[in-house]
């Protein structure tokens, strides 16, 4: 009951009025920007990510706890409203949310995803709190061959399975590995790549590519198709009291608990996050109902279990994160660089060298999910004026605090330069249909990777058979191969089934009344 | 007004033309060249006697992944499997690409970086999110002009002078200096 202890200890100093109002700051920027469209979870922390760094090391983590829910919530409420297709991991909500806001049912759409999202979000942090620090216990048994298994799952699992290319995948995390190598070796302490540029000497910073890759590569390619016309957002009827019947509760609850037992085991392991969750809590919540025709036309189990599956993958992550230091997602990539910034390792000495710290962030993140639900359902309408901001605008907004961002990194005009260039790989990315997650990975799992790749050869004295004979990195590359093998075939599975939607939407009648008018 | 629900497959326009498929040969040739620097380049490195695996073991490896999956999409995409372009949901997929939109923003990007350490950053900021604004379709650049000077300065006032960022204050504001 040690741990029970030190969580209490935990909230005691999350609860505390000044940490309280970093908490809810942090929900509130976080949803907010997260609201904005064309702004994923990923490019919420990382643009906000400046913001905390004045801040000392537990109000700047609290703060940053509740961006990353705050962020990972908003994205719903751009689905169910905005009149296009949004980011993937929100896509199914979009599907049914959409069109229950377009019956007027808008309320109910958010409300089932707030809703949900707290109950999956507080569920999962429980998993979360239980889960973590025998893990930890277990991950400081690992050895150096150990982690370099887990971290080539994690090159695989994001690099190759991810996307819709395999090889443009790898071209991706290749280019992140690269530009990981780029700096002084820690090892030998020899420089490489640097081309005789002193400021490329300390390595290219983490937050300089995700802030390049997301924020400006985003606002350039979305530049160059900028969708044209009225932005279309879908009226809110009766404003968020009207919310959901109790026949909307009914056929809510069971959704929200099925999203969270799938978001959150597939959260923890390195197999993509939420993308892959809400897509199975989506096809489990169609083959399940009873009301079958329903689904693509505003079924409201279609909001409710993807929704919660998203919010429990989201704190899923966190626990490879926390206790072995392995971020599995693009957004954990970040956080795993603000925690450095702050001067914290994760990994599985955290919780025996830093408990105060890792168990007062786990209290936020039970006191973050209840500001979410506080806030989001009372806000909807500042929500709603935020999807109308002009494009030129919103865009122009972007570009500006990714500069910002970039510079108050170093207050060094060269990291600016280098936030232009990779901005404009990052164009050519989205252009070309290249992931950009696995080059996040890759640049911050690659350096991490060699260290323990040498340590272990030094170990061994040179031996490569080290890294397959122990008998954890054994068992890791097994699953390994079945994951690819599940991976491919899930990916198949997602493909042909989005195919099938898009042809029962097109051949769907619409039914709808028109609510626009 | 209702516009047809659009899926991520739907509204996606078939990448032909010879134009796009140039640029995508040029970026899977330029992530093998890369691929190719690397490997080079790892002879380049000096390795210090006492080493057993040395600073170079790895980015031979990287080199290697890097020219095996650049190569692969190149012949992909000699054959014809072209990339998908994201989706996003203030992209319209059936639009051709603007270049001169994004040389005008990348364009601000660089004024901005010049400017900063000369008119200070509220005003260089101001220049970046007016002229991007502008360049994106603003009606009224004037108002995009004022909205980013309303924004530089807050930022600078707050995150410069209140919370100890050294965001430059430029001449026009260097008296500001010693008030806080």
């Amino acid at each position: 009951m040690d741990n029970f202890n030190l969580l209490l200890e935990g909230f005691a100093t999350a609860l505390r009025p000044e940490y309280l109002v970093f908490a809810f700051l942090g929900v509130l920027i976080g949803t907010a920007v997260g609201v904005l469209p064309g702004i994923g979870p990923a490019m919420t922390v990382a643009l906000l990510l400046p913001l905390t760094m004045t801040l000392d090391p537990s109000a700047a983590i609290i703060t940053f706890a509740g961006i990353y829910y705050g962020g990972m919530y908003g994205g719903s409420t751009t689905s169910i409203l905005l009149n296009t297709p949004g980011e993937s991991a929100s896509i199914v909500t979009a599907i049914e949310g959409n069109k229950m806001a377009r019956m007027g049912r808008g309320a109910a759409a958010l409300a089932t995803a707030a809703i949900g999202s707290f109950v999956a979000g507080t569920i999962a942090t429980l998993g979360l709190t239980l889960l973590a620090p025998t893990l930890a216990a277990l991950a400081v048994q690992l050895g150096p061959a150990d982690y370099v298994a887990l971290i080539v799952i994690a090159f695989i699992t994001v690099g190759a399975l991810l996307g819709n290319s395999v090889w443009r995948g790898m071209v991706s995390l290749g280019i992140g590995l690269f530009i990981g190598l780029m700096g002084t070796d820690s090892l030998s302490g020899q420089q490489r790549y640097t081309l005789g540029v002193p400021q490329l000497a300390d390595g290219v910073d983490v937050v300089l590519v995700a802030v390049g890759l997301f924020a400006v590569g985003e606002a350039l390619y979305v530049a160059s198709m900028l969708r044209t016309g009225k932005v279309d957002v879908i009226p809110l009827t009766k404003g968020w009291r009207s919310w959901m019947t109790k026949d909307d509760w009914k056929r809510s609850w069971k959704p929200w608990l099925r999203g969270t037992a799938i978001g959150f085991p597939i959260g923890t392991i390195p197999a993509g996050g939420a993308d892959v969750a809400t897509f199975l809590s989506y096809a489990a919540e169609k083959k399940l109902s009873k009301n079958k025709k329903q689904f693509g036309r505003g079924a409201i189990e279609g909001v409710a279990g993807p929704e919660a599956a998203n919010n429990a993958a989201a704190a899923g992550v966190l626990v490879p994160l926390l206790t072995l230091g392995l971020p599995t997602t693009a957004t954990a990539a970040i956080i795993l660089s603000a925690f450095q910034s702050y001067g914290i390792q994760p990994g599985p000495q955290l919780f025996a060298n830093q408990p105060a710290l890792v168990w007062a962030l786990i209290a936020s993140l039970y006191i973050g999910n209840v500001i979410l639900i506080v806030l989001n359902l009372p806000l909807v309408g500042i929500w709603v004026k935020l999807l109308q901001i002009p494009r030129p605008y919103l865009y122009a907004g972007i570009l500006t605090f990714a500069a910002f961002g970039a510079y108050a990194l170093n207050f060094a005009v060269a990291d600016i330069v280098v936030l232009v260039i990779i901005g404009v790989a990052g164009y050519f990315m989205r252009r070309y249909g290249y992931p950009i997650a696995p080059l996040v990975i890759g640049l911050i799992l690659g350096p991490m990777a060699e260290k323990r790749l040498r340590l272990a050869l030094q170990l061994s004295q040179g031996d490569l058979t080290t890294l397959v004979t122990q008998p954890f990195a054994a068992t890791a590359y097994a699953v390994l191969a079945v994951l690819i093998g599940v991976g491919l075939w899930l990916r198949r599975r997602q493909k042909r089934f989005e195919q099938r939607m898009a042809e029962e939407l097109a051949n769907a009648p619409e039914e709808v009344p028109d609510l626009n008018r | 007004m209702s516009a047809p629900v659009t899926t991520p497959e739907a509204g996606r326009q078939p990448t032909s033309g010879l134009r796009a498929r140039i640029g995508e040969l040029i970026f899977a040739g330029l992530s093998l060249a890369l691929g190719v620097f690397a490997l080079v380049g790892s002879f380049g490195i000096r390795v210090p006697e006492s080493n057993r695996v040395g600073p170079t073991v790895f980015p031979v490896v990287v080199a290697v992944i890097l020219m095996i999956s650049a190569a692969a999409v190149l012949v992909g995409v000699l054959r014809g499997r072209f990339g998908s372009p994201e989706e996003s949901e203030d992209v319209d997929l059936s639009h051709r690409p603007d270049w001169l939109t994004i040389a005008k923003l990348v364009g601000f990007l660089v004024a901005h970086l010049l400017l900063i350490e000369l008119i200070g950053w509220a005003f260089a900021a101001a220049i970046l999110f007016g002229g991007s604004a502008w360049a994106l379709g603003a009606k009224r650049w004037w108002v995009a002009l004022l909205v980013g000077l309303g924004m530089g300065l807050t930022v600078q006032i707050v995150f410069g002078e209140l919370l100890g960022l050294s965001l430059p204050l430029g001449p026009a504001l260097a008296w500001l200096a010693p008030l806080i």
